[in-house]
Parts: structure tokens; C-alpha cells; sequence
């Protein structure tokens, strides 16, 4: 491990870094669920780590490594706070939309309301029901057997 | 070993197209009214080659085993990242993100990060993540909510986040070995001293930071021992408030949520009706 | 009295007062009832002063030689406390204006030619004319004063009302003492401002206030009038004193009044600009002194209460424009067409007032019409330029005060017993239960309708004669055409070919008025105005005292048995008490006691002064009277027996007239007005004056205030409002960003962010 080779090692983390924090970024402003905000959010951090980290490699140091610990710490604890927060939030509005909370806006901006919704891809679910006991359970071909999402 | 000298120039239109095919892959696959099949595939299509032309304008490493090994782990990192951010379920997202971090972790061993790696694992994957999905299973709606089929201005967002990730690739395509401090890595048998390094040849008598100077091998058997060492050591106070905002934290997150019940217990019993779409898993 | 000199007593006059005033405001509220005493004992003190002071000047005047016409030296005093403004090389007007003509301006010699130095030294005087006006205005002021303590008793502003008057008397004393014009216009104004809070004393009564500022608006026309007066005054004269002031290189400068100026035979500007300075004054004199065509204010300033009529609006402040143009005596002496406007505005005055006054139905009405027709008697006697024309206004303005003083205090004494009823009609034959009242009233009326041997007789008989004298100049001997044929001044005109003009050559323009026709209309005039005088004045007479006793209800009567205690305060005179049953409703001594005083000088002082001809020998030593034009038209002191016949013929008429309409059983209603048909309506309507100026000054200034407001309101803050609402509406426009949408917020501010890296990337590559 010399230096001209730390450089490219470097660089080409460096690159994965800033591609994580770039997807990160796009995904926290583009998703309107909140969990998944936060997700975005932790890529953000994690290509911080590895940005951290990779400088530290190259100085040989253990700056990068003390700090990206810091941030796993303060990374939990933001975690579980903003967690709670979601659920207080879904227990006021019910959605986990980030969209559900337009109250803040001027007395002269309408409410942003999804007007192009794509067309439900999914058909209504429908959760199989166990039959009782020794009672043959009534069949059914239109039923889907498979659940699409969840 | 020949060291790659990079070429702005000649790389300028590589860049400047990998942004423009993240920006139409990142547009074309985020939720939105075109789920039609064509647009994902080109969108998959569009981000693959922008990756690759990442990759192109990236550094050759030493041996092809390296280069191979950090290849796989950061693609697996990458291409997670960007299925978390694209997917429409928000349980697969976190699903995603789980494999994201294990290309990451993989990105830190190979930096050398050996308790930083598992520690990844171990704190994002196995608690934060595993957070994540039971707060997903109390409030998530049954079936796709709509607001998980659509995206807020996507074209925009991409487009300022391939801005981003290009002008950050052309940041990081100018760095340079330069007269830096202490870059030097000792190798496993010697430990070089300072003043032997052509770097401090240049005549710098600045690298009189004699303590920085203890040059860092992360690939010794100790590495946990001298991380530990230097946290407990350089880092005591921080990693003792860290421990207390640990606590703080989570003494917040109870006092908010045992707030929040009773909040809730007293408009239950004021008001006739329930609130709006309360879950009923609540 | 040894310690005082006559110019420290010249200072208390006006002092005296102003420390009344002053102290009113400070501790009226405090003394309550006894408020009057500051300002009272203030007058009080400055009538003493003033007396004294007459005593003094009449001293240095020295006694009549009989009836001779002499020569008279001039009399002055000047007290000069302190320079008010001084401006060293302030001015250097133009070469060939008529301020750089050496006959007539003052050189700066320290500083240049023609350069002009602008000082205004706060001067008093003292001569005899001021000295008389003095004396009228404490002495009236004094008895108002007193009367004033029973008439605005329980009054809520009593403390105000005595503030005012002090501060009046302290403002019309420092007119008739100060001893240099633009002095004269602070106090002009101040005596104005003055006039204004009193015809607006009770503020409340919107007719009150609206009179006020009707009085006001139309002063403000003459003080312009004065205004420029002065203006002109100082380019034409280069100093604004009366007297003579000795420069600091020992040059006598000499005032416009200055014995220096009065000595020198072509010592003032005829012409074109003397004309024009005259007429200014003339139209200050008319605003001041309510003659045509700025007399409408003086019959609404009626809303005002009594005293303060009987004070302002009849003794005092409408003489100051008789005193200006008496004390501008050369000036207009060297624009005979100017003296002859001054006389024509006058009789025209005289006459359309006396006929307005002729089918007034309210008492107070009656007697401001009566003033307005007086004063227009006054200034005909001024027009004349003679000194007999000067002294007689001056005598008939000290009758005047005098007589028309009582006539409002009598008329304020009825109003207020008959509950502030004044309408004639309402009340009759007051003569039994206001007996003291009645007497005095109608002594007064006999004064002011030329009954002899009161005062007016003599006073009025005086100004027929100047008016006469200049009609039928060979009528009254050689003085007169001595003077008429051998000016002693000369025209100096202005104009480049009038160089060589003298007074044989035909008069021009205004000046052309001047001719004995125009003097016998004029005298004709007067006697006209003599027998309407004596028919209105005997008419409210009539109407109010004789006749069978009607009294309005709620009038404040108090009898000899049942008393009511609560009428005012009145006492119950025993002995006046009851006449034949009837209750007496006669005023408190604080009220009665003025008019008996009053009603002595209404008596006897013209057949005092007429007799020993002293007023006119005591003016005659005012050094504005001095001036040759002036002095040489003195003529020597007799009765004139034909025109006190005439006059009297004339008064004798109009009383039986009065009577025939209005005395006894006839006197409840309108009897003569009946024959005048449409006259009448002209003549109750004020000769459409008001209307007149209603519709073409008043409304036209509506309109352009309204055109001014709508401007304001729509253009001015229309555009204001429209730059304000400019940023409103960028901000309205910004506002719609603000969705609320906590992603919207984030991707502004990373776009923010990527651009500010992306401008520093592009700044810093290579």
C-alpha cells in the first residue's frame, strides 16, 4: 500500500460515497413516505461513512473512524426519536404521508391534492381466511393466490 | 503499477453523459404515473449505463483482485441504494436497504475498516432497520398507499441530484497527490519514519505534527485494540456524552410516546368521534 | 408718580395687561369665581397709567390759544426697549426704482450707496394720538370688565373670557404704541386672533364658530392688503419707523413719519406706487373696520357675548383701521384720489348700512349696522385730508366708543334679563322694569342719532362740516383755497415725463375723483345717513322700552315678593324694585354701574371738548398731523350753524318717523317696513352681499377644496396606496410558493445549495 496507490483507492471510494449520498438525497426528496425518507436519509449517512472512512484511510488517521462511530451513535438515537415522531404523526393524520401535513403554507396557496394518481395496480386484497376446523373451506378460481404487494 | 493520470478533458463528456443518463433513470424509475413496464426497463437500462460510465471514469486499482473485490461490494451497495430509493413498497425498500448496507459494510472492510464494518451491520441492519419495519407494520396501510405511488417533483429531484453527483465526480477526478502531510502507509514489515517519505523530501518542516504523524495501519491485528485506544483515549469525553445522548435519546423517545397516549386517552374521552383514520392497530 | 418716567409709564400700559392675562391663564382655574382680578386690576392699573399719560402729553402740548389756528409744533416720545431683527447691507434695490431716488430714501453711507439695512426696533411713541387711544381703550376696557363680572357670571370659560380681554387690551394698546409698521401688522393680526377666540367664546354653538372664522377669513383680506402695504413701504422708503433713528455713522435716517420726513415738502411718493401703498392701507382699514367690501363679518360677530362687542366690535379694535389711516395722515395727503376713495368707501358705507340697519329686528343687529355706518362716518371725515377731517374722526371716534359702549352694554343688559332673548319683537316697554337700563340706553341713542347737545351732535356736526368744507370750498374761507390752489406738496410721479408735473396740471386716474362735485354727493350722503341713523336708532328705541310691557318667558325677573333666588344671582333693588306690580328685571350693579358711567362721557364730553376745542388743538400736535399738506388746511374753530341745523333737521325727521311706526301701542310690530314693498327684502337681506360672495368666492373655493380633496384622496393616495401595494403584490406572488409541502422546501434549498457548489467548482477548476 503505497501512496500512488492509495489515491485510486481514494478517489474510486470516494465516487461510491458521493453516488449514495446523491441517491439518498433524490430519495428524500422525491418519496412522500415518510419511512422511507428516513431510509434515504440513512444512505446519505452511510455514504458519509464511507467517504470518512476513505479519507481516513488515506491519511492514516483515525479521525474518519472516530467520526463515522459518532455518527452511527447519533444515528440511532435520531432514529428512534424520529420514529416516535412518525407514529405521532400517523396517529394524528393516519397516512404516513409526508404531503399530509400542509397546514403551514400562506392563506393564499390551496391544498396540494394528488390529482393524476396512477390507477390502482392491485386489485383489492383479499386475506384468506382459515376455515374452521374439520369445515371444507369453499373454493374459490377468482381468488388470487398470491398476495402482489404488501 | 502504473498510476492512472486522470484527464479532465477527456472524461468531461463521459461525465457529463453519466449525469444525464442517472438523471433520466433516476426520472424514469421514482413512482410516478408511468409505471408501464417500458419505462422501467429503459430506466434499469439508462442507470446501468450511467453506472458504467461511473465506473469508467473511475481509478484503476492495483491488482485485479482488488479491483474486482471493491467492484462487487460497491455495486452491490449502489445498485441497492438505488432500488431502496425507486421501490414502491416501502417494506421492500427497507428490504433493499438492508443488502445496501451490506455492500457498504463490504466498502468499509475493504478501507480497512474492520470494526466499523460489522458495527454497520450490527447497529443499522440489525436495530435501526429492524425499527424501521416494526413502525412499517403498526402504520403501513394494507395494500399500496397512494402516496407511495407517486413521487414529489421528480424530474427536479434528479436532476439535482446527478448535478450533485457530477460535479462532486469532477471533485473528487482533481485531487492529487500532493505534498500532503502524512500519506504515506507504512508497509506491514517497516515502519517508515517520516522524515525517509519523499513527501517530507519537499522540504516542508511543517509535518512537525509530530503526535498526527503516528501512522495508522488499519490492517494490523489490533485494529479494534488501537481503535479502542484512541476513542477511550483521544475521545473520552465525546464517547461519554455520546453514552448520555444514548440515554437522552431514548428517555425523550418514552416520554413522547407515553405523552402522546395520554394525550390521545383524554380526546377519546372528550370527543364522541374517533380521529381521522386512526389505525386501528393503534 | 416723580419716579417714573414717561417712558417706563409708556411701558406699563401694555404690560399692565399682558401680566393680567398671563396670570388669568396660570391661576384661573384656581381663583374660580374671582378669576376677573388679574386681568381687572391689570386694566385697572393700565387706564391709570394711560390717564396720566395724557395728562403728560397735554402738559407738553400746552393750551389752546382760542380760536386761532396756529401752528402747532409736533409732540412725540419714542421709548425704544430693543432690536428685534437687524440685517446690516440687506437689501440694495435696483437702480431707478423709486427707493433710490435721494429725496426720498435713507443712504446707508457706511455701507455703499443705496444699500439698505433691514432693522426692526421693538419702539414705543407717545403722542397725542396715542395718548387718546390709550386713554379709550383702558377706560372702555376697564368698564367692560366690570360689566363683564355680572354678564358672564356662572359662566363655564369666565376664566378665558377675562384672559382674552387682558390679552386684547395688552394687543390693541401695543397697535396704537408701536412706532413702526411692520409692528403695527404683529399686533393688526394680534388683535385679529384675539377678535376671532372672542366672537367664537362659546365654541360649541356652531353659528358662533362659524362667525369666527367668517370674521377671520375676511381680516385675512385686509391684513394682505397690509402686508403688501408694508412690503411697498420698504422698497419705496428703505425703513419701516415712524420716527427718525440716527444711524450708527450719526445719520439721521429718517422714518416715514420722522419730523425729518414730515418737514421736507416732497418728502412723499405720489404717483402710481403712493397711490398704491395708500389703497392697501385702505383695504387693511376696511378689513379692520368692517367697510365695504369686507363689512359681513362685523353683524355675525354679534354671536359673540355682549361685552366683547361692546368692546371690540365697537370701541376699540374697528377703530384701529381709523387710527392706521389717521396716523398715515401724509401718506395719503400726497394721493388726493386715495383720500377720496377713502371717503367714497366710507359714505357708501355709512348709508348702505344704515339702510340695512333700518329692518333689522335684532337689537344687537341694530347697533353693529349702527357701528358699521358710524365707522363709514369716520372715514369720510378722514377722506377729506383736512385737519378738521382728521380731528373731527378722531373726536367722533371718542364719542363713539363712548356711546356705542353703553348702547351694547345696555343691549347686553336687556338680553340678559330677558333670558337671551334679544329679537325686539318678543319683548316691549322695558322702560318700567328696567328703569336704569332704559335711561341710559336712550341717552346713548340720543348721543348717537346727533340729538344736541349729547355727544354725537357735536362729533358728527364736526365731520359734516369737513365733509362741506371741501364740497363748497369757497364757502369756508381762504385757507381752503389757498390750499386747493397752491398745494404744498408736490405730485411726484414716477413716470419719466412727470418730472416737471406740478398741481396745475390736470389730475389723472384716481385722482380725477377729486373735485367738489364728488364732495357734495358725499355730503349729501351723510346727511341721508344722519336721519337713517336717527330713524333706526330711535326705532329699536321705540320698540324695546315704550309701549305696553311684554317680557318672554323665561326671562329673569325677580319681584318685590317671591323672590326667585336662583335668577342669576340678581339682587333685588328695593326701591327699583316694583313699579305698579311688575316685576323689575333690572341687571346687578356689576352691570348698571358701567352704563351710568358711561352714560356721563355720552352726555357731555362733546359739548366739553367741542367748546374748548382742546381734542382737535391736543391732536394737532401729532406729528403725522403736522405735515404741511395737513396743517395747512387748518381752519379756525366755529360753529357751524347752518349745518347743525341741517343735521339736526335731519335727526328731528328721522325720530318722528320712528315714532309715527313704532313708539307707544305700535311698537310690537313691523309698521314701516310695509311701505318699503321689495326694499325691504334687499335691505333684510344685507344687499345680497353675502349671497354675492357666497357665490362667487366661497363656493368656487369649495369646489377647488373638493377638487383638491378628491386629488388628495384618489390621486395622491391612490398612488401611494399603489407603490404600497406593489410589494404586496410580489409578495402574494412569492407566497404561492409556500405550500406547506415540506419536500417543496427541501429541493429549493437544495437547488440553492448545488448552485452556489456548481458556481465555485466552475470558479475554482484550473
Amino acid at each position: 500500500m503505497n501512496t500512488m496507490q492509495s489515491l485510486p483507492l481514494l478517489q474510486n471510494a470516494l465516487t461510491v460515497g458521493a453516488i449514495l449520498f446523491s441517491l439518498g438525497l433524490v430519495g428524500i426528496l422525491t418519496r412522500r413516505n415518510l419511512i422511507v425518507m428516513f431510509l434515504a436519509a440513512e444512505m446519505m449517512l452511510q455514504g458519509i461513512s464511507v467517504s470518512l472512512v476513505a479519507w481516513s484511510r488515506y491519511h492514516g488517521d483515525w479521525g474518519g473512524h472516530v467520526l463515522v462511530i459518532f455518527v452511527l451513535t447519533v444515528a440511532a438515537c435520531e432514529a428512534a426519536v424520529a420514529l416516535v415522531f412518525v407514529l405521532q404523526a400517523f396517529s394524528r393524520t393516519g397516512r404516513l404521508d409526508a404531503a399530509a401535513w400542509q397546514s403551514l403554507r400562506e392563506a393564499n396557496v390551496g391544498r396540494t391534492i394528488d390529482h393524476e394518481l396512477p390507477a390502482i395496480d392491485t386489485v383489492p386484497l383479499r386475506f384468506p381466511t382459515l376455515a374452521p376446523a374439520g369445515v371444507l373451506p369453499p373454493a374459490d378460481e377468482n381468488e388470487p393466490l398470491q398476495r402482489e404487494h404488501v | 503499477m502504473n498510476p492512472v493520470s486522470f484527464d479532465p478533458l477527456a472524461s468531461g463528456p463521459l461525465l457529463a453523459g453519466a449525469v444525464l443518463a442517472t438523471v433520466a433513470s433516476l426520472w424514469l424509475l421514482l413512482p410516478n404515473g408511468r409505471d408501464t413496464t417500458t419505462a422501467r426497463w429503459l430506466g434499469a437500462s439508462l442507470g446501468l449505463a450511467a453506472l458504467a460510465a461511473f465506473i469508467a471514469t473511475g481509478r484503476r486499482l492495483g491488482g485485479l483482485g482488488e479491483e474486482a473485490v471493491f467492484l462487487i461490494v460497491s455495486l452491490v451497495a449502489v445498485i441497492s441504494a438505488a432500488a431502496t430509493i425507486v421501490s414502491r413498497s416501502p417494506v421492500y425498500a427497507a428490504i433493499w436497504f438492508a443488502l445496501s448496507l451490506a455492500g457498504v459494510a463490504g466498502v468499509l472492510l475493504v478501507l480497512g475498516a474492520q470494526f466499523l464494518g460489522v458495527a454497520t451491520i450490527v447497529v443499522y441492519a440489525g436495530a435501526i432497520l429492524v425499527m424501521f419495519l416494526f413502525v412499517l407494520m403498526l402504520a403501513q396501510p394494507a395494500g399500496l398507499a397512494s402516496y407511495d405511488r407517486v413521487s414529489n417533483e421528480p424530474f427536479l429531484s434528479a436532476l439535482a441530484g446527478a448535478v450533485l453527483l457530477g460535479v462532486l465526480s469532477l471533485s473528487i477526478g482533481r485531487l492529487s497527490a500532493g505534498p500532503a502531510s502524512c500519506c504515506d502507509l507504512p508497509t506491514r514489515a517497516t515502519a517508515t519514519p517520516l522524515t525517509a517519505t519523499p513527501s517530507a523530501a519537499e522540504g516542508i518542516a511543517a509535518p512537525a505534527t509530530a503526535p498526527v504523524a503516528t501512522v495508522v495501519d488499519p490492517l494490523a491485528e489490533n485494529h479494534v485494540a488501537r481503535l479502542g485506544g484512541e476513542l477511550f483515549g483521544r475521545h473520552l469525553v465525546a464517547v461519554e456524552a455520546a453514552g448520555v445522548l444514548l440515554l437522552v435519546a431514548l428517555i425523550g423517545a418514552i416520554a413522547v410516546v407515553s405523552r402522546g397516549e395520554a394525550a390521545h386517552a383524554a380526546e377519546a374521552t372528550t370527543a364522541t368521534g374517533p380521529a381521522a383514520g386512526r389505525s386501528a392497530a393503534r | 408718580m416723580q419716579e417714573f418716567s414717561p417712558s417706563t409709564l409708556l411701558v406699563l400700559v401694555p404690560l399692565l395687561p399682558l401680566v393680567g392675562a398671563i396670570l388669568t391663564v396660570l391661576l384661573g382655574r384656581t381663583l374660580g369665581a374671582k378669576a376677573h382680578l388679574p386681568a381687572m386690576a391689570g386694566i385697572a392699573a393700565a387706564a391709570v397709567v394711560a390717564i396720566a399719560l395724557l395728562v403728560v402729553t397735554a402738559r407738553d402740548v400746552g393750551p389752546a390759544h382760542g380760536a386761532h389756528a396756529e401752528a402747532v409744533r409736533p409732540v412725540e416720545m419714542i421709548s425704544t426697549l430693543w432690536n428685534w431683527a437687524s440685517f446690516d447691507a440687506a437689501y440694495t434695490p435696483p437702480a431707478g426704482s423709486p427707493a433710490t431716488d435721494a429725496r426720498l430714501t435713507p443712504h446707508d453711507l457706511g455701507a455703499g450707496k443705496d444699500v439698505r439695512s433691514f432693522s426692526i426696533p421693538v419702539a414705543l411713541r407717545l403722542d397725542p394720538l396715542t395718548a387718546t387711544m390709550l386713554t379709550i381703550i383702558t377706560c372702555v376696557g376697564l368698564l367692560v370688565a366690570i360689566y363683564s363680572v355680572g354678564y358672564m357670571h356662572n359662566d363655564p370659560g369666565y376664566p378665558r373670557f377675562f384672559a382674552l380681554v387682558a390679552m386684547f387690551v395688552f394687543s390693541m394698546s401695543m397697535l396704537v404704541a408701536a412706532s413702526n409698521f411692520l409692528l403695527v401688522y404683529v399686533f393688526w393680526e394680534a388683535v385679529g386672533a384675539c377678535s376671532y377666540l372672542l366672537i367664537g367664546f362659546w365654541f360649541t354653538k356652531p353659528e358662533a364658530a362659524r362667525a369666527a372664522k367668517k370674521a377671520f377669513l375676511v381680516n385675512r383680506v385686509g391684513d394682505f392688503g397690509l402686508a403688501i402695504a408694508v412690503f411697498l413701504l420698504w422698497m419705496t422708503y428703505g425703513t419701516l419707523d415712524f420716527h427718525d433713528t440716527i444711524s450708527s455713522n450719526g445719520v439721521i435716517m429718517p422714518g416715514i413719519l420722522g419730523q425729518t420726513r414730515l418737514a421736507d415738502a416732497a418728502g412723499y411718493a405720489g404717483g402710481a406706487v403712493g397711490t398704491a401703498i395708500c389703497l392697501l392701507l385702505l383695504l387693511a382699514a376696511c378689513g379692520k373696520s368692517a367697510q365695504l367690501p369686507l363689512h359681513v363679518w362685523l353683524p355675525d360677530a354679534m354671536e359673540g357675548p355682549t361685552p366683547a362687542s361692546a368692546l371690540i366690535h365697537a370701541a376699540t379694535m374697528v377703530t384701529a383701521g381709523i387710527y392706521l389711516i389717521t396716523r398715515s395722515a401724509p401718506l395719503f395727503s400726497a394721493c388726493p384720489g386715495a383720500l377720496t376713495m377713502v371717503s367714497i368707501v366710507g359714505a357708501t358705507t355709512a348709508l348702505i348700512a344704515a339702510l340695512i340697519g333700518t329692518v333689522q329686528n335684532d337689537l344687537k343687529r341694530v347697533l353693529a349696522y349702527s357701528t358699521i355706518s358710524q365707522l363709514g362716518y369716520m372715514f369720510a371725515s378722514l377722506g377729506t385730508g383736512t385737519l378738521l377731517g382728521f380731528t373731527a374722526a378722531i373726536f367722533h371716534l371718542l364719542t363713539h366708543a363712548c356711546f356705542k359702549a353703553l348702547l351694547f352694554l345696555g343691549a347686553g343688559s336687556v338680553m340678559h334679563a330677558m333670558g337671551g332673548v334679544i329679537d325686539m319683537r318678543r319683548f316691549g316697554g322695558l322702560r318700567r322694569v328696567m328703569p336704569i337700563t332704559a335711561a341710559t340706553f336712550f341717552v346713548g341713542a340720543a348721543a348717537l342719532a346727533g340729538v344736541a347737545p349729547f355727544a354725537g351732535f357735536f362729533s358728527k356736526d364736526e365731520i359734516l362740516a369737513a365733509l362741506h368744507s371741501k364740497g363748497w370750498p369757497s364757502a369756508h374761507g381762504d385757507h381752503h383755497a389757498a390750499a386747493a390752489a397752491d398745494g404744498p406738496f408736490q405730485l411726484i410721479a414716477f413716470s419719466p415725463d412727470a418730472a416737471h408735473a406740478t398741481v396745475t396740471a390736470p389730475a389723472v386716474g384716481l385722482d380725477a375723483l377729486d373735485r367738489p362735485e364728488t364732495w357734495q354727493i358725499l355730503f349729501w350722503m351723510s346727511l341721508v345717513t344722519a336721519g337713517l341713523t336717527a330713524f333706526y336708532t330711535f326705532r329699536a328705541v321705540f320698540m324695546t322700552f315704550t309701549g305696553p310691557t311684554r317680557v318672554p318667558e323665561g326671562a329673569h325677573g325677580h319681584g318685590g315678593h317671591g323672590d326667585h333666588g336662583d335668577g342669576g344671582g340678581h339682587d333685588s333693588h328695593g326701591s327699583h324694585g316694583s313699579h305698579g306690580g311688575h316685576e323689575s328685571y333690572e341687571s346687578p350693579p356689576a352691570m348698571t354701574w358701567p352704563l351710568m358711567i358711561l352714560a356721563i362721557p355720552s352726555a357731555l364730553v362733546g359739548w366739553l371738548l367741542f367748546s374748548t376745542n382742546w381734542l382737535a388743538h391736543f391732536l394737532s400736535a401729532t406729528p403725522s398731523l403736522t405735515a404741511p399738506a395737513v396743517a395747512a388746511t387748518a381752519t379756525p374753530h366755529v360753529f357751524h350753524m347752518n349745518l347743525a341745523i341741517q343735521g339736526t333737521l335731519a335727526a328731528a325727521i328721522g325720530i318722528v318717523v320712528a315714532a309715527i311706526g313704532h313708539l307707544g301701542r305700535r311698537s310690537d310690530g313691523p309698521q314701516l317696513e310695509r311701505f318699503l314693498g321689495p326694499l325691504q327684502t334687499l335691505f333684510a337681506n344685507k344687499f345680497y352681499f353675502d349671497q354675492i360672495y357666497s357665490a362667487l368666492i366661497v363656493k368656487p373655493l369649495e369646489g377647488l377644496a373638493l377638487v383638491a380633496a378628491l386629488f388628495d384622496r384618489h390621486v395622491i393616495d391612490g398612488t401611494v396606496d399603489a407603490i404600497a401595494g406593489i410589494p404586496v403584490a410580489l409578495g402574494s406572488i412569492v407566497r404561492r410558493s409556500q405550500s406547506g409541502l415540506l419536500q417543496r422546501y427541501a429541493l429549493v434549498g437544495v437547488m440553492g445549495v448545488l448552485a452556489i457548489v456548481v458556481l465555485l467548482t466552475w470558479q475554482l477548476r484550473g
